[in-house]
Parts: C-alpha cells; sequence; structure tokens
C-alpha cells in the first residue's frame, strides 16, 4: 500500500534546486541550526545511501512553511513524513512526548471491539438529528481535556461553540458515538500502521452510519479525512466541509446573525486550515461578523503566519518552545485581549508555553474561533 | 498461560511496594505467573502514559503498588499519583474500558500475604468484569 520511493518522488522533492529558501523561512531552522530542510533532502537524495540515519527528519513540525515559499512547491513536510516511515521500518525509536499517552489512546482506539463512551460532554440543548447523513465529527477533544488537564485546555468548549452554531443555522447532523481518532498524528509521526488501521475504523464506522457529509471543527481531522484518507484508502465519497466554510457563507447572505462580543481579538492561522486547506478569509470574516469585536493582525498571517510550534507528540523540545514564545509575542504585541485559534493544538501547544515557560511568556487569552462566534450569540 | 488468569501489570515502588513482593517467596507463597512486576523508583514515576501503554499492550488490570500514606521513601506528595491516576481513569472511561481495571493500592513494608491477597482478589474481579461483558472486560 505504501511505495515510499514513490511517494517521495510525489512530493516533487526530485525538482529540488538547492536553492535553501525553504530553510530560510522554516522556524525550526532558525532557532536549531543543525535543522536544515536543504541538506535533509540533499542527504536523502545524493548517491550514497550507506550513511547513517538522519536523526533530525524529527524537528519538523510539518508547518508548510517551506512549501509556501518554495518555487517549486516540494512538499518538504510529506517527505520528511515518508523519510520517518522509512527511519521507523530500519528501527528507529520515536522520542513520545506527554509520555506516549496520546499514542497509546490512539493505539487503543483503533480496536475493533471498541465501545467508547465518549460522548457524556453533550449539553442537552443540542439538537441531533439521528437519521441524517451529515456527522459533525468531533475528533480527539474529549480525550484532550482530559490529557491536558493540567494546563487548562478546554477544546470541548469550541466543539459545543460549533455545534452551537449549526443548531442556530438550522443545518441538520448526527454525531458518531464511535468515531476514531483520524490518525493525523500517526500519519506525520510516520506510524502507516496506526493511521491504516484507524482510518479504515473510521471508514467501517462511516459506511455502518451511511455517512455522506462531514462537518469538522479540527482542521487536522479535516485535512485527513478529505485529503488523506482518499489518497491512501482509494475515494471515500464522503463531502468533508470545515466548519468554517459552512458558516461562513450564512453570514455573507445573512441567513445567520452573530451577536455581540466587545473584545480586541487575534486570529491565528492553524498551519493546517491555512497553508494545507487553504482557508484563510472565512475563519476572519466569522470574527467580523461579531458586533463590537476589533480584529488585529498579527505581523506574520495568513500564508505567512508562524505555527505554534506543535508537534505530533514526538520530539517536542526547546526550539518548540521558542517558536511558541515568538508567536505569543506577536499576539501580545497586537494588545488583542484574545488569540483566537480554529485548532485544538495551536490551542493546547500555546498554553503549554504560557505555563512552563520563564514567566515572560505572553498570557493571552487563547480561545478556540467556533467558541467566540457561539459566545457572541447569548 | 490459562485463558481464565487476567494478565496484571503491577507496578512496584522500589520501597514497601517491591519489598512485599520480594517477601512473597520469602514467606513460601506464591501469586499467578500472569503477574508481572515492574519496579519504578516510585510511584510518582509514573503517568498516564506509561499506565495506559500497560493497557495498550494487553494487560487486563493494572495495579499501583506503593508505600502506606506518610511512609514515601521521597516525602513525595500522594496527591501526584492519585491524580496521574484519576487522569488515566478518566480516559480509560472514554475508551469504554472499565475504570476498576485500575488500582492504587498500598501496602505495609515487606508484607508478602497482603499482596498476594489482594492481586489474588483483583485478578477475580477483572474474571467478573470479564464474565460479565461478553468479549472481555
Amino acid at each position: 500500500m505504501f511505495d515510499t520511493e514513490r511517494e517521495i518522488s510525489d512530493t516533487r522533492i526530485n525538482l529540488c534546486l538547492d536553492c535553501g529558501k525553504c530553510t530560510v523561512v522554516c522556524p525550526v531552522a532558525q532557532h536549531d541550526p543543525d535543522f536544515n530542510p536543504r541538506l535533509i533532502a540533499q542527504r536523502r537524495l545524493g548517491q550514497n545511501r550507506n550513511i547513517p540515519q538522519d536523526d533530525t527528519i524529527w524537528s519538523c513540525i510539518s508547518c508548510y512553511m517551506c512549501t509556501e515559499r518554495c518555487n517549486y512547491r516540494v512538499r518538504f513536510p510529506e517527505f520528511i513524513h515518508a523519510l520517518r516511515f522509512e527511519a521507523l521500518e530500519e528501527g528507529a525509536q520515536l522520542q513520545c512526548t506527554h509520555g506516549g499517552a496520546l499514542q497509546a489512546v490512539m493505539h487503543m482506539m483503533a480496536r475493533g471491539d471498541l465501545h467508547q463512551d465518549r460522548l457524556g460532554w453533550l449539553p442537552q440543548d443540542v439538537e441531533l438529528a439521528e437519521q441524517c447523513d451529515t456527522i459533525f465529527f468531533v475528533g480527539c477533544a474529549p480525550y484532550f481535556d482530559v490529557l491536558f488537564s493540567d494546563l487548562g485546555v478546554d477544546t470541548l468548549d469550541g466543539v459545543k461553540g460549533a455545534l452551537r452554531l449549526l443548531n442556530r443555522a438550522h443545518i441538520p447532523f448526527n454525531i458518531l458515538a464511535n468515531e476514531r481518532c483520524c490518525g493525523r498524528d500517526l500519519l506525520l509521526q510516520g506510524d502507516r500502521e496506526g493511521f491504516l488501521a484507524l482510518a479504515r475504523a473510521n471508514m467501517e464506522e462511516f459506511a455502518r452510519h451511511g455517512v455522506g457529509k462531514i462537518i469538522t471543527n479540527c482542521p487536522e481531522c479535516h485535512y485527513t479525512l478529505k485529503v488523506d484518507y482518499p489518497k491512501i484508502l482509494g475515494s471515500t465519497g464522503i463531502e468533508v466541509v470545515h466548519l468554517t466554510e459552512v458558516i461562513a457563507p450564512l453570514l455573507r447572505s445573512g441567513e445567520l446573525r452573530l451577536g455581540m462580543l466587545e473584545k480586541r481579538a487575534t486570529y491565528h492561522d492553524p498551519c493546517t486550515l491555512g497553508r494545507c486547506s487553504r482557508i484563510f478569509d472565512e475563519p476572519r470574516q466569522i470574527l467580523a461578523a461579531v458586533a463590537g469585536l476589533e480584529l488585529v493582525e498579527m505581523e506574520q498571517n495568513r500564508e505567512k503566519a508562524l505555527c505554534c510550534g506543535a508537534s505530533p507528540w514526538v520530539h517536542c523540545g526547546a526550539v518548540n518552545r521558542q517558536i511558541q514564545g515568538q508567536r505569543l509575542a506577536q499576539a501580545g504585541a497586537t494588545k488583542a485581549d484574545v488569540m483566537v485559534t480554529a485548532c485544538p493544538k495551536c490551542q493546547i501547544h500555546l498554553k503549554c508555553a504560557q505555563k512552563s515557560g520563564d514567566g515572560k511568556t505572553t498570557q493571552v487569552e487563547i480561545q478556540d474561533l467556533a467558541s467566540v462566534a457561539a459566545r457572541s450569540l447569548d | 498461560m490459562s485463558k481464565s488468569e487476567a494478565n496484571v501489570v503491577v507496578f512496584a515502588c522500589n520501597w514497601d511496594g517491591l519489598s512485599s513482593v520480594e517477601a512473597v517467596a520469602q514467606a513460601g507463597l506464591s501469586y499467578p505467573a500472569s503477574v508481572k512486576v515492574v519496579r519504578v523508583s516510585c510511584l510518582s514515576r509514573l503517568h498516564q502514559g506509561l499506565i495506559l501503554k500497560a493497557f495498550e499492550l494487553g494487560a487486563d488490570g493494572v495495579m499501583l503498588l506503593g508505600c502506606e500514606p506518610g511512609k514515601c521513601q521521597f516525602d513525595t506528595d500522594p496527591a501526584l499519583i492519585t491524580q496521574e491516576c484519576e487522569k488515566a481513569r478518566k480516559l480509560m472511561r472514554l475508551l469504554g474500558l472499565k475504570e476498576e481495571r485500575l488500582v492504587l493500592t498500598h501496602v505495609p513494608r515487606g508484607d508478602g500475604s497482603h499482596f498476594v491477597g489482594r492481586v489474588t482478589s483483583f485478578i477475580a474481579e477483572i474474571g467478573q468484569m470479564r464474565s460479565a461483558v461478553p468479549g472481555g472486560a
């Protein structure tokens, strides 16, 4: 199923001119002189294949900043994912963050005899349409809120906000009680087997419920279900849309109106929603539709937005922390009351930096886009 | 190993926990072979990741075996492991696993029979959960 050489060639890496623009814009390379995307490509594509395993491949944060800058649009992060797969096949060991808890949860979720009890948080006032072929894909938010409870993250607040917005917009949807993690983090860290197990379990669940359309709030679930599932499993026949793509047109046409929220806010583009899925305008349109909300941009925004310093739950260290500090400082410089993001993982990583920083980290409030929009309705 | 015996991973702290496991043989007692003991310096070394990893690798139950309250060699606040244990239980609940499959036990130093009694009753409890739910607890 996985032909690594073909996959590597599909990333267009063979077109690399060795110009080094990727390395100039790479946020990791800025802080870590050992990480050099240009040299990683050079080493792997060179004639001498008997070189030792490249340990720097684990530092890439898959932010796609390099792809944005590359004249040939080489998909370098995907090249890295293929190299990680190769490295794991050759016996490399992952340095899992958070004690490997996320990997353990993801692997256990792939089991066939799984009967999750994951909807205890569902507010009673949210209306579900049980026979509907459109589902809202919740993602791992129920798990995140337990795993990162000491950071004070509330990613389910974003999910609840998304459900309230859909209800207000009279868009019917159902929720699956036994959906799995989409598997993106396993795919990014090179664990293809783990990803496939989750993807197949999800596809079986979708088929059993006759799912025709999926709405997600998490940009990673959105991209994985929309792009990676068809690419790896073949056509799924399911339409996948992000919440912002559903809500923003309704706001434009006047079919949905948001309320009032007097805040100065800045929007942090999640890499997967922005550079990967090219959704830059819709989240801003939603924020602009909130009366009283003043939207200010950070120094790096849209295509050039700085990553939250995320990793697929592996190899997180001082460099990631420096990137997070830099991003939070950019938010602080806007004098915004709230930093709005559309990704639960951005929220987790930035709050982690705020909590464990040296006391100088910008302590701006961080909230999910759907939470902010739904709060304006109250 | 017979199918009826539950796989139990015991994370034993290096002090009172492990001493009670070692005292089992000295007292001429034994515990089932399906019990695997992993020594850790203190239960505060454990976190939700390690506990879940045991379940991921096929454990039917996990027992955290530590010193009695107030007797920790490192004067560590027991709230640490209680908090990790609680987080692991919440995740287990989400995953549809019975949270009773994770127990936090404190034993007196060198009390082998106490440990044997506790671990055999834990195995029996898991056995009951398994028979109540077809296909495993």
